[in-house]
C-alpha cells in the first residue's frame, strides 16, 4: 500500500463515518512491509515477512468520542466497524475539550526519513547478518559460549491522515535494527546481556563487530558481582540506562497525567525541579532521526519544545485534547491515541562516561536496571540494578541484586555531571550522567 | 471463517520448499472498551483483529507471515513466505494435507452471552467512580475502565488438526489517587476473567473501587520502605506474582531448550525449599490465563513445574517439545495472528501449606509484609528478579506495623525459593487481572499462592538501612 492508497483508505473511513452521523472524525491508516531474522549459532531459528495493515480512527458526535481500531479493511468490514463505534459513542459524556485541532498546515519539512537502502535490501544479506553476529559475538570473547539470538529487523511504513476538516498527509519511514544477545558462562553462572541499536538509514546503523563487543563485554564484564553495601551514594547513569529514566521523566511531562493528577510535576510549571545541567527537550524536526515526523497524530505539524530549561519546568508536551483541558496549545505530541514522544533527549554536556567515572571519588555506575517501579504520582523511581561500585575514580567491583531508589525531584536536583555521549539510536535517548546522592540497597 | 479445504491447500503450500510441519492460526478478535476519568465516560473504543498466521517448522527454524487480508492471493502469499524457512531443496510431492472438523474439547468458558450494550458498561464505570469518591475524602481522582472481548479462532495444522475455540475476556480495573498533606498515594484493583460481563453482578465495582480507594489512603500515609537484607511475608493471592517471575519464565522451555535459563537441564534436582510446590493450570475455569486449546490447538493441561522444592518439568509449546523429544503441554500462546506462539505461563499458583498468617507474622521480628504486588520482571539466565511491592506493611517485633512506600524487591529466584521457611493454609487466587510480557508478546495470566515467608530478601527504599 503507498501513500496515495492509504490516504484513500483514509479518506473513505472518514466519509463512512460521517455518513454514520459524526459531526468530526479523523483516521489514520498505518501500512508496513515487516521482515525479521533471527539466528543462533550456525542456524536460522526465525524468519519473519509480513505486509499489514492497520486502521485507527477517533468519531465524534458533539463532543462525545468514540475511538476504533481494526484490521479489518474489507468495505462491509469497515463499515459495520465504524456504525459500532458511533453507537458506542452515544454513551459518552460530551466533552468541549474533544475534537479536531483547529488548525494545520501543508508544510512538509525535508526530514529523510525514508532510506531506499533499507527498503531494497536482499534478504541474503540480512541473513548474512545475523549469521555474523553469532559469529562475531563468540569470537568477542571465550567466555560467551551461548546466545539467546541475534536479530535483523526492517520495516517500510507508510502512515496516512485524513480527517473531516480537510486534512489529508501521508509520510513513508525506514527503521533497521541489529541486536545480539549472548549469554556467558563462568562456572554455573550464566549471564545475559542484550545489546542492539536501530537507525532510519542503512549507511548509520551500528557495525556488526562494534555491536558484538559491546554486546559481550556487557555479559562478561559482571562475573563476580557482588551485593554491595546499602548507601546513600553518588549513582552514575550509564547513556542507555538514562535513556530509560528519561521515559519516567516523559510520563510525567505528559499532559494527560498532569490533568489526571497523576504527575509529580503537576503545578510545578516555571518551578525550579533539577539542577541547572538538566535541561530536558522534545524535537520532532530533527532529520534523518527515529523520533522525528512531519505532522503527530492528529496531523498537527511537530516542533521543537523545551520542557525542562536548565532545571526549571517551562512546559508540558501536550495534545489537542489536553492542551485545551489545560488551557495551553498542543505540542505536536499526538501518537494517535494519547501523548507521545517526538526525539525526547537531556542535552548533552561535555567528556566521556569514562572521563566521568574518573572524577568520581565513590559511588554506584549503573549499567542495567530491571523493573518498573516508578510511581508518577508522587515521582518516586526504584529499580532492581547492577553494574560497578567506583572507587577512587575506578571501577571497583561489579554489582548485582541491588536496588536504587530515591524521589524525581531529589535525584534531579542533584544531577551534577552531564556526559556527552548522546547518540540518537531510539527516539528516547539521553547522555550519561550522574547524581551525586541516592539510595543504593544491598546488603 | 477458514473451510478445512482451503486450509489444507494453504498448508501443502507453505511445505512446498520442505520443512517438517506446518499450521495455521486465524483469529477474529473484538474488543469493546470504555474509560472513565475526571467523573465522566471518557471514551468508548472498539476493536478488530482479524487475519490468518502461517508457520512452517524446519528443524530448529521457525518460518513466518501473516495477513491481515483474507483474499486469496494474499493468503497465498503469506504461505509461501513463511515456506521461505525451508531452505533446503524442494521436498516435493507433497500430497494435500488431510484435515477434517472436529468437535474438540468441552470448552473452558462460556461465550454465549456475547457482549453488552454500551449503557452496561457506562454504569459500571459510574458506579466504580461514586464508591471511590465516597470511601473518603482524599480521593482526588479515580480512572476506570472496562473491557470487553471476544476472541475466536481457527487452528489447523499437517498434523491434520483442526479446531475452533471461542474465549471471552472481561476486565474491570478501578485506578484511585489520594492524597495526604503533600504525600499521594496510588491503589489499584482489578478483576474479571474469561466470562461475561455478567460477572460484575456478583463481584461489584463498588467492591474494586472501596479496595483501590483504601490501597490509595494507605499509600498517601505511607513511610518510606526501608533498605537493606530482611525477612518478606509475601501475601496471599497476588504474591503469586513472586512464583511467575522468580520461578515460572525460568521453566519456559525456549530458555530450556537453549540451555539459557538457570534451570536448564535441571529436572529431579531440588531448586527450592521442600515448603515449595509450584503448578501451572491451563484448565480452571474462568481464569484469565485458561485455554480450552492453546494457540497451537493443545488442550490445556495442569502441570507440576516444582514439588517439595524438586524441579518436575518445563512448559512446552509444539517447537521445542518436538526438539527436546516430549509431549506439548498446551502452553504454546501468542499475543495475535502476528505473533509466533511462544511457550508461556497459563495460571501459576502454589497450594496452600501448614503454618498459619498469624504465626508467621508472630515469628518475624524484622521485615515487610507484602500484601500484592503491582509487577515484577526476571532475568532467566542468572535468575534475578524484582517486584514492586503495591501495598506493603513494616513487620516489627512479630506485629504488622505502618504501610510502606513503593518499595521494591530484589532478588534471585534459587535463592529465594530456597529461603522459603514457612507455607500458610490460606492459598488463593489473586483477583484476575495480570498480563504477562514476553519478547514483546502480552497474554492474560493467573497467579495465586498462599501467605509464604521468605527469610531474607534486599528491599530498596529510602528509608534507613538496617
Amino acid at each position: 500500500m503507498n501513500e496515495r492508497e492509504a490516504l484513500d483508505v483514509a479518506a473513505a473511513a472518514v466519509g463512512l463515518a460521517q455518513a454514520a452521523g459524526a459531526s468530526e472524525a479523523e483516521v489514520t491508516v498505518s501500512a508496513s512491509r515487516r521482515f525479521h531474522v533471527e539466528a543462533r549459532e550456525t542456524a536460522i531459528a526465525r524468519l519473519e515477512q509480513s505486509t499489514g495493515k492497520a486502521l485507527r480512527g477517533r468519531v465524534l458526535i458533539d463532543g462525545r468520542k468514540a475511538t476504533l481500531s481494526t484490521s479489518d479493511l474489507t468495505r462491509d468490514g469497515l463499515r459495520a466497524e465504524v456504525e459500532r463505534c458511533v453507537t458506542m459513542a452515544a454513551h459518552v459524556e460530551p466533552d468541549p475539550a474533544a475534537g479536531l485541532p483547529e488548525t494545520f498546515t501543508a508544510e512538509r519539512p525535508p526530514l529523510d526519513l525514508y532510506d531506499e537502502a533499507i527498503a531494497a535490501r536482499d534478504s541474503d544479506a540480512k541473513v548474512e547478518d545475523v549469521l555474523a553476529l553469532e559469529r562475531l559475538v563468540r569470537a568477542a570473547d571465550a567466555r560467551v559460549t551461548n546466545s539467546s539470538g541475534s536479530h535483523y529487523v526492517d520495516a517500510v511504513t507508510v502512515t496516512a491522515i485524513a480527517n473531516s476538516a480537510g486534512f489529508g498527509g501521508a509520510y513513508t519511514t525506514t527503521r533497521a535494527s541489529r541486536s545480539t544477545a549472548p549469554v556467558a558462562l563462568d562456572g554455573d553462572v550464566r549471564r545475559t546481556a542484550h545489546y542492539g541499536t536501530s537507525a532510519r538509514h542503512f549507511d548509520e546503523l551500528e557495525a556488526l563487530e562494534s555491536i558484538a563487543r559491546t554486546a559481550a563485554a556487557r555479559a562478561t564484564e559482571m562475573f563476580g558481582a557482588r551485593k554491595p553495601p546499602t548507601a546513600q551514594t553518588a549513582v552514575i547513569f550509564e547513556r542507555d540506562v538514562a535513556a530509560s529514566m528519561l521515559e519516567d521523566i516523559f510520563a510525567a511531562l505528559s499532559a494527560a497525567n498532569v490533568a489526571t493528577a497523576n504527575s509529580w510535576l503537576a503545578g510545578r510549571t516555571n518551578a525550579p525541579v533539577g539542577s541547572d545541567l538538566v535541561t530536558i527537550l522534545d524535537d520532532g524536526l530533527l532529520p534523518r532521526r527515529l523520533g522525528s515526523s512531519p505532522f503527530d497524530g492528529e496531523g498537527v505539524p511537530t516542533r521543537r519544545t523545551v520542557a525542562i530549561e536548565r532545571g526549571v519546568l517551562r512546559s508540558y508536551l501536550y495534545d489537542t485534547y489536553y492542551a485545551r483541558k489545560l488551557g495551553a496549545h498542543t505540542t505536536g505530541n499526538s501518537n494517535g491515541a494519547g501523548i507521545g514522544t517526538n526525539n525526547f533527549y537531556l542535552e548533552p554536556g561535555s567528556g566521556s562516561l569514562e572521563e566521568l567515572i574518573a572524577a568520581t571519588p565513590r559511588g554506584v555506575l549503573v549499567l542495567d536496571t530491571i523493573g518498573f517501579a516508578t510511581e508518577h504520582a508522587s515521582g518516586t523511581y526504584s529499580r532492581g540494578a547492577r553494574g560497578f561500585w567506583i572507587e577512587n575514580g575506578e571501577r571497583a567491583y561489579p554489582i548485582d541484586e541491588c536496588t536504587i531508589a530515591g524521589s524525581f525531584l531529589d535525584i534531579l536536583g542533584a544531577v551534577d555531571a552531564v556526559a556527552g555521549d548522546l547518540r540518537p539510536d531510539a527516539a528516547v535517548v539521553s547522555p550519561s550522567f550522574r547524581v551525586g546522592r541516592m539510595t543504593v540497597s544491598g546488603t | 471463517m477458514l473451510d478445512p479445504a482451503l486450509v489444507s491447500e494453504l498448508i501443502s503450500r507453505a511445505l512446498r520448499r520442505g520443512g517438517a510441519f506446518a499450521d495455521v492460526f486465524c483469529e477474529r478478535r473484538r474488543t469493546i472498551a470504555f474509560r472513565l476519568q475526571d467523573g465522566a465516560i471518557h471514551e468508548a473504543s472498539v476493536g478488530v483483529t482479524l487475519g490468518v498466521g502461517v508457520r512452517v517448522i524446519a528443524g530448529e527454524s521457525a518460518g513466518y507471515a501473516y495477513s491481515d487480508d483474507l483474499s486469496m492471493p494474499a493468503l497465498y502469499e503469506a504461505a509461501d513466505a513463511a515456506g521461505l524457512v525451508a531452505r533446503g531443496a524442494p521436498s516435493g510431492g507433497i500430497a494435500g494435507v488431510a484435515i477434517a472438523a472436529h468437535d474438540g474439547n468441552a470448552p473452558l468458558y462460556d461465550a454465549s452471552q456475547g457482549q453488552a450494550g454500551g449503557d452496561r458498561y457506562a454504569e459500571l464505570l459510574a458506579r466504580a467512580d461514586v464508591a471511590a469518591r465516597r470511601y473518603d475524602p482524599h480521593v482526588v481522582a479515580v480512572n476506570a475502565h472496562v473491557s470487553d472481548e471476544i476472541q475466536e479462532v481457527w487452528i489447523a495444522n499437517s498434523d491434520g488438526l483442526f479446531v475452533h475455540d471461542v474465549r471471552p475476556l472481561v476486565t474491570l480495573g478501578v485506578q484511585v489517587i489520594a492524597t495526604h498533606e503533600k504525600e499521594r498515594g496510588s491503589g489499584y484493583a482489578g478483576d474479571g476473567g474469561r466470562t461475561s460481563i455478567a460477572y460484575f453482578d456478583a463481584t461489584t465495582p463498588e467492591a474494586l473501587a472501596t479496595d483501590a480507594a483504601r490501597i490509595a489512603v494507605v499509600n498517601s500515609t505511607a513511610i518510606p520502605a526501608p533498605a537493606g537484607e530482611m525477612a518478606m511475608i509475601v501475601g496471599a493471592g497476588g504474591g503469586g506474582v513472586l512464583l511467575h517471575e522468580a520461578v515460572g519464565h525460568g521453566l519456559e522451555s525456549d530458555f530450556n531448550r537453549r540451555g539459557t535459563s538457570l534451570y536448564s537441564g535441571r529436572v529431579g534436582e531440588r531448586v527450592a525449599s521442600e515448603l515449595v510446590t509450584i503448578y501451572d493450570d491451563g484448565n480452571l475455569a474462568c481464569e484469565r490465563g485458561s485455554v480450552t486449546v492453546d494457540d497451537e490447538g493443545v488442550p490445556g493441561q495442569h502441570k507440576v513445574l516444582v514439588e517439595n522444592g524438586v524441579l518436575r518439568g518445563y512448559m512446552q509449546d509444539r517447537l521445542n517439545a518436538k526438539l527436546m523429544g516430549v509431549a506439548p503441554t498446551g502452553s504454546g500462546r501468542r499475543q495475535s495472528f502476528r505473533f509466533l506462539p511462544q511457550p508461556r505461563m497459563c495460571n501459576t499458583y502454589m497450594p496452600g501449606g501448614e503454618s498459619a498468617f498469624d504465626e508467621i507474622v508472630a515469628s518475624t521480628q524484622r521485615g515487610i509484609y507484602a500484601k500484592s504486588f503491582a509487577g515484577g520482571q526476571v532475568e532467566i539466565s542468572k535468575g534475578d528478579f524484582v517486584f514492586m511491592v503495591g501495598e506493603g506493611y513494616l513487620v516489627e517485633n512479630g506485629k504488622i506495623g505502618p504501610a510502606i512506600r513503593n518499595a521494591t524487591i530484589v532478588g534471585n529466584g534459587p535463592d529465594a525459593m530456597t529461603k522459603v521457611v514457612a507455607v500458610a493454609g490460606d492459598a488463593r487466587l489473586a483477583r484476575r487481572h495480570y498480563t504477562c510480557g514476553k519478547g514483546g508478546q502480552y497474554v492474560p495470566v493467573g497467579v495465586g499462592m498462599p501467605s509464604v515467608k521468605i527469610s531474607s530478601i534486599t528491599v530498596g527504599g529510602t528509608g534507613a538501612g538496617s
